[in-house]
């Protein structure tokens, strides 16, 4: 069994809150006088905190745990739940309130790609730089620069102020030399989306034979979770400066995605009065159901959803009515629309549904609005907020790595065979 | 199981912990800011690194046109040039050196949240900077000088001259003291910028700049001699320019009191080098 490397012991993290003012230096002072000079102690106790107290937070709250030497461990969390503020501390950037760190080793923390690049200087010069800045040793910066530049794409303009250079071209230096850090430990920081698809899984396969082969320990946070659940062995999971779960990553990021995803997934309205709709419709149900199979609990690219709705119809004669179902993106874009059959209606309760198989809709968010249409193709009502569901990427070993690009990702098979063995 | 750790990060953080063995691994660091430093300031200007012997010679012909022919100001005797000039040369490195150093933290609040080094290297690599930049422009004075010395026989050397480098440590020091405490006040409390600025336009009238130190009345001296500023710049003119003494007390207490504002400014820094970054 491999021996921890770091140990996270007792971690809490308090941030003053506040605005400054004239009053903040009377407080500062009053603070620094009854701790040095009266030697009270304000015994901070992060577990009988109150969120509605306004003065200070407690980003990070008891945190225990360790990691192991060789591991690659991941961290998932909402905003704000932390995940920053322990990568901060752990790369000795910010101090913690209390609790100690023990460690072994040198530590590199990539929070942001290439900090402290200067924009006069050129590539080169902000290499050698960049590589210090990070922890290396001028020596290491130059038995590794040719690899550096040939990894990063760019040798052409390596003399060139970093200026100059394309957004794309600067990110790409950037990361270079952060992959090629010599250090025990590394932190990356949701910095693996830069750059384009291409390069993206470049970095991916550096950083993940980091760990497979060097041997290094990584430490990453990311909101993509195929990537972590591809590049990681353990996790764990924050919420509000709390430990929720820690274990193997699968275990972890499968509990972090199946989390307070009921209320969007259906509505359900008992009577007509309180329903949303208006003289002719009322809303009796929505709800997606997404049909699991398997032990997973939440929605995948994979998983078939079965889409199912009722409403009172209340008109006084009957009508021949559709229902127009559009699914769109969280940017308001829609994917696509589904139209009813033409129903004869009368007055009383219609029920619908409709299946979006699996393997059809990308990895998302995608809401559901819902039309009434009369006779004429008339909206008799509109259902803007009918439910709201969020697809999570599932990858097969066919492509492991990068965005998948496009609105449906349907798995029609592609057929590759080789039909001769001579090169042109 | 015991495990051997090899390091540990608390809570608490002691104070005198100066973490030299760290810096003296991160010297190659050091070296890049001050490269950078050096180069990124010029590039893309015209006249590139003259600019470095424009601003004091302009500041001294300025100073000489001013204070010698429209205010006629004593210079004890010395060439107006070379007196002016020693007076810009040692104010602008003191006042270089501390205004650097007092924006270590604001200025670099970009990197210091996103990677860690020794943050000593921030203040120290403005102040090698500086002295470069200092020693570019007292190789001017020199050139100057020695025209003087040779064409005019105005000026002669003295055996103060052997004290000048140490007066310049003392000088570099007092900035980098100063510097370092009100940078880890800065961070928190913005007013600071302008209170220096303020403060540092006149503290110049109140240090032998424009004027020796001879003129200024007696019940004021032993105050006037207390400004650490005031034996550095009267010793480095007694070294090259004759006339005028400084008493020996001077001296010591101007170099005693600069080491003790450094100390200072470096425990307080090193103290709050990373708690400071949470307020900023």
């Amino acid at each position: 069994m491999s021996k921890p490397i770091l140990h996270i012991d007792q971690i809490s993290k308090q941030y003053q809150l506040g605005v400054m003012g004239s009053g903040a230096l009377k407080k500062d002072l009053q603070a620094w006088w009854n701790k040095q000079v009266l030697h009270k102690k304000e015994a901070p106790d992060p577990e009988a905190y109150d969120e509605s107290n306004r003065d200070y937070i407690w980003a990070l709250r008891n945190l225990d745990f360790k990691i192991n030497e060789g591991d690659s461990f991941g961290i998932v969390g909402n905003n704000g739940s932390g995940k920053s503020t322990l990568l901060k501390i752990i790369s000795r950037i910010s101090l913690p309130t209390s609790g100690t760190i023990h460690g072994r080793g040198r530590i590199a923390s990539l929070l942001e790609v290439g900090t402290g690049f200067h924009p006069e200087l050129s590539g080169r010069e902000n290499v050698l730089l960049n590589g210090q800045i990070l922890g290396m040793q001028k020596k290491e910066v130059l038995d590794k620069f040719d690899e550096i530049v040939d990894f990063s794409g760019i040798e052409r303009f390596i003399d060139t102020p970093v200026k100059r250079y394309s957004s794309g071209m600067y990110v790409r230096l950037a990361f270079s030399v952060a992959a090629h850090l010599q250090t025990d430990i590394l932190i990356i920081d949701e910095v693996l989306a830069v750059g384009d698809v291409d390069f993206q899984r470049k970095c991916l396969k550096k950083i993940k034979s980091l760990s497979t082969q060097a041997g290094k320990t990584v430490i990453f946070v990311s909101h993509n979770m195929q990537a972590l659940r591809n590049l990681c062995n353990k996790a764990i999971w924050l919420e509000k400066g709390k430990l929720i779960a820690e274990g193997a990553a699968d275990t972890v990021i499968n509990k972090y995605l199946s989390r307070e995803k009921v209320e969007t997934l259906s509505q359900y309205y008992p009577n007509p009065e309180s329903a949303p709709g208006n003289e002719w419709i009322r809303i009796k149900q929505v709800a997606i159901n997404p049909q699991f199979n398997k032990q997973i609990a939440y929605i995948d690219t994979r998983t078939p959803l079965d889409f199912e709705f009722s409403f009172w119809y209340l008109g006084e004669y009957p009508e021949n009515t559709q229902v127009l179902i559009g699914f769109y993106q969280l940017t308001g874009e829609c994917i696509f629309e589904l139209c009813s059959e033409v129903l004869k209606v009368e007055k009383g309760l219609v029920d619908g549904r409709c299946r979006i198989p699996g393997t059809f809709l990308n990895n998302g968010y995608y809401y559901v609005t819902m039309h009434f249409l009369n006779r004429e193709q008339d909206t008799m009502y509109e259902f803007t907020a009918s439910v709201a569901f969020d697809v999570v990427d599932y990858r097969n070993a066919k492509r492991p790595f990068g965005k998948w690009e496009g609105a449906v990702r349907p798995d029609f098979p592609v057929e590759l065979s080789q039909v001769s063995f001579e090169a042109p | 199981m015991a495990n051997e750790w090899e390091w540990e990060l608390q809570a608490d953080k002691k104070w005198f912990q100066y973490g030299l063995v760290e810096l003296w691994r991160c010297r190659g660091l050091l070296q890049s800011f001050v490269k950078k430093e050096l180069t990124a300031g010029y590039q893309q200007t015209i006249m590139g690194v003259f600019w470095l012997v424009i601003q004091p010679l302009l500041t001294t012909l300025f100073y000489f046109l001013v204070f010698s022919k429209i205010v006629k100001v004593s210079t004890n005797g010395a060439p107006p040039l070379l007196f002016y000039m020693s007076g810009a040369l040692l104010w602008g490195y003191f006042s270089d050196c501390f205004t650097s150093t007092m924006y270590s933290f604001v200025h670099n609040a970009h990197i210091f949240n996103k990677v860690y080094f020794p943050r000593l290297i921030v203040p120290l690599s403005m102040v090698i900077t500086h002295s470069v930049r200092t020693g570019i422009q007292f190789i001017l004075f020199l050139i100057i000088y020695v025209n003087y010395w040779i064409f005019d026989d105005a000026v002669h050397p003295s055996q103060y001259i052997w004290l000048v480098p140490v007066m310049l440590f003392f000088t570099a020091l007092l900035g980098l003291g100063m510097g370092m405490i009100v940078a880890v006040f800065m961070a928190k409390y913005r007013d600071l910028e302008q209170l220096m600025n303020f403060m540092l336009r006149l503290f110049m009238f109140v240090t032998p700049v424009v004027y020796p130190a001879s003129i200024v009345p007696e019940k004021y001296k032993v105050l006037f001699w207390c400004n650490p500023l005031t034996p550095v710049i009267e010793t480095f003119r007694l070294g090259f320019l004759h006339g005028g003494t400084v008493d020996s007390i001077y001296i010591f207490t101007g170099m005693a009191s600069s080491l003790l504002v450094f100390f200072i400014g470096l425990t307080l820094f090193k103290f709050r080098e990373i708690k400071v970054m949470d307020t900023i």
